[in-house]
């Protein structure tokens, strides 16, 4: 079998003289901030190309008691990532002995992803917690480190699907003759899980169970969602 | 970049209860520099029959006046409508006669048959047909498309209903890609009428 | 102390055999040679207060700096080698820009004493090119600021400690000032309460006669941050202060 055919190893062909170091592993994360809660998803497929690592790898990770980051693209980037990030929260613990509040998070990511500007992670990173006044805010990012604060984002492979259809659904954009609210964390909850289910058909990278997390003042609460699996 | 996304656009069709709806934005640029907001890329072919040509805006009309020079001379040899089977089988063919030096357009055919049941397909820029029964997209927005159909469509829409569906649909896929937009129109087909309407978007 | 010279009071990377290192030492000796600083810390605000001594009648009494601003919200009160202090207040003001820069929030005043307390440590090491800071900076520092904690004052000495006060003099006059700041100070003053009292001390332990042109105040508060002087604010304070100023009004304890 010629080493080309295998994927993982097509950076490593004899003659191919550049070592590509990136890989798409897919993906999604959508997320979205209400008055009192937040509210983070991903799905939990791991693919390359047309082969599926796993069916049961969520992208979420939980940084602290009032934020989690969501990550997708490249995953070894991903875990290298996720992984300075908790180290850095860890020493600003220590440092300034208080916990990182979700502002000053997203400023150091947003820094952190700058810093490799010209050798980036390959990922596509959103950020969601609760801010001192508690509200849920959702940050989402480029790879190298653009920040965009708002109240819901759509970012991943499926980012392009979903993020018209949160605009509509959650910014009400578009509609006329609407007293604009935020909506409820039932409402946020059911468009989430609408949102992936409809990803689902059309996306190959997104698929097999959503993982939602939730953050309110009473903590953080998970749940997982089937998904189609083909 | 790709040449389909030179001019920018998208179109979608849908199928609903007895009627069907074809929808297209209005923006003609030159990559991100908008020249005109009154280019429509849905064309109508006869009364029940309507075809969109979404991609490079000079294929869009190229295409257009070919398809209609192949349709009169279908009528007037045949005598009669051409049915949008028929007419997708030609335009298929017409796109496959150039597999090697091809249009650029995605196009999309949407209208009601000799029985007045809806129909729609869509098909790849060297004349690959689909012929789903809900409903097919094409355009720089294709992605943002899927997204929002895939919720907002629902089998047996009515006409009113599925105005509205098409038209959230478009226009918030649209306002999501920087090459489509600036005004939308949509074609509604029923049995007796076709309703036209032009949609209000926003201009950014 | 002086008595005892001995070879260990040379190398600032030895101890001697009691367990002292006496260049610290020393620089610490070296700080009450400095001019007069002291800060308060109220619930409404911060007020530090230096005496600058005006050795000419032609020195330009306004380019003597003792209080500078660190960031929007800390300021910072030296007392002892002035070029030493120019060191270490760059490195607060990098130190504060680099958390704002990292983390989009201010930093915390302790933080920022602790980030310059790491470089008055650093005496002794060699960095990359092999230069060494040869001594300990000749420098004590209050740091004055209001973060999410609200109003704080830490103190730091040439041994790069560092604690939090409510009330601090360092300088020449400190011994005579703390004494007098134990007896003024409680914890519900107000801030114009405490502008009185640090120059009514300040009056009392330095040798010149206390005028608008040889202090220096600065508050750091909540709204205002930090907020230096000028020469109408310094007059009206010290129209507060001189009716307090009794007869018996001894020139100072300070030693100088």
């Amino acid at each position: 079998m010629a080493l080309a055919s295998l994927p993982h190893l097509s950076g490593m062909k004899k003659n191919d003289s550049r070592f590509n170091p990136y890989d798409d592993n897919g993906g999604s994360i959508v997320a979205i901030g209400g008055d009192n809660y937040l509210l983070i998803a991903s799905d939990t497929r791991l693919s390359t190309g047309y082969s599926i690592y796993t069916r049961n790898q969520s992208k979420l990770f939980q940084v602290s008691n009032k934020s989690i980051v969501g990550c997708s693209g490249c995953w070894c980037d991903t875990l290298t990532l996720t992984r300075l990030i908790n180290a850095r929260m860890q020493m600003y613990l220590h440092e300034h002995n208080k916990e990182m509040s979700t502002p000053a998070l997203a400023q150091m990511i947003s820094t952190m992803l700058y810093y490799k500007r010209f050798f980036p992670y390959y990922v596509s990173v959103v950020m969601g917690g609760l801010e001192p006044d508690g509200s849920g805010w959702v940050y989402s990012y480029d790879p190298i480190g653009n920040l965009e604060r708002s109240k819901f984002h759509a970012g991943g492979s499926s980012g392009a699907l979903l993020q018209p259809l949160l605009d509509n659904q959650v910014g009400l954009k578009n509609i006329q003759n609407i007293v604009e609210e935020s909506i409820t964390l039932e409402k946020a909850s059911r468009i989430v899980q609408d949102v992936f289910i409809s990803a689902a058909e059309r996306d190959i990278y997104t698929g097999d169970e959503i993982h939602i997390m939730c953050i309110t003042a009473d903590g953080i609460k998970e749940e997982k969602v089937d998904l189609r699996k083909d | 970049m790709s040449i389909l996304a030179y001019n920018g656009g998208a179109v979608v069709a849908m199928k609903g209860k007895n009627c069907v709806a074809i929808a297209s934005d209005k923006r003609f640029g030159i990559q991100a520099q908008t020249l005109s907001v009154n280019f429509e890329k849905v064309f109508e072919m006869s009364p029940h029959l309507y075809v969109g040509l979404p991609g490079l805006a000079t294929d869009t009309q190229t295409v257009h006046q070919r398809l209609k020079f192949r349709q009169n001379l279908y009528e007037l040899k045949e005598g009669r409508r051409m049915s949008p089977k028929a007419f997708s089988a030609m335009l298929s063919n017409l796109l496959y006669e150039r597999r090697f030096g091809p249009y650029f357009v995605e196009p999309i055919v949407a209208g009601l048959d000799q029985n007045y049941e809806p129909y729609i397909n869509a098909m790849d820029l060297i004349g690959c047909i689909t012929q789903p029964d809900d409903f097919v997209v094409s355009g720089t927005c294709a992605s943002q498309l899927y997204g929002m159909c895939e919720v907002l469509w629902e089998p047996n829409l009515e006409p009113d209903d599925l105005f509205e569906t098409i038209s959230q649909a478009l226009v918030n896929a649209c306002d999501r890609d920087a090459v489509s937009g600036w005004g939308a129109v949509v074609h509604i087909i029923e049995k007796d009428k076709v309703t036209i309407k032009h949609v209000k978007t926003r201009m950014d | 102390m002086f008595l005892t010279r001995s070879e260990y009071d040379r190398g600032v990377n030895t101890f001697s055999p009691e367990g002292r290192l006496f260049q610290i030492e020393y620089a610490i000796e070296a700080i009450k040679l400095g001019s007069t600083a002291i800060g308060i810390c109220t619930s409404e605000g911060v007020v530090l207060a230096v005496e600058k001594r005006i050795t000419s009648s032609l020195m330009e009494a306004t380019t003597k700096e003792k209080i500078v601003e660190v960031d929007k919200h800390i300021g910072c009160a030296v007392s002892g080698l002035m070029a030493d202090s120019r060191t270490m207040v760059d490195r607060a003001r990098v130190e504060c820009q680099n958390h704002w820069f990292t983390y989009d929030e201010r930093i915390t005043v302790e933080s920022c004493a602790q980030a310059v307390s790491n470089l008055a440590i650093q005496f002794g090491d060699s960095d990359d090119d092999g230069a060494a800071m040869s001594r300990p900076f000749g420098v004590a520092i209050l740091f004055a600021g209001c973060d999410e904690k609200g109003p704080q004052l830490y103190h730091m000495d040439p041994s790069g400690t560092s604690f939090q006060y409510d009330a601090k003099a360092i300088g020449s006059g400190s011994e005579g000032a703390q004494q007098s700041l134990q007896e003024s100070f409680n914890k519900s003053m107000t801030l114009n309460e405490a502008i009185t009292s640090v120059l009514t001390i300040l009056k009392q332990v330095m040798e010149e006669k206390l005028s608008a042109n040889n202090v220096e105040v600065v508050t750091v508060t909540p709204d205002k941050l930090f907020h230096m002087f000028t020469k109408e604010e310094l007059d009206k304070a010290l129209e507060n202060v001189t009716p307090l100023l009794r007869d018996e009004a001894e020139p100072s304890t300070s030693s100088r």
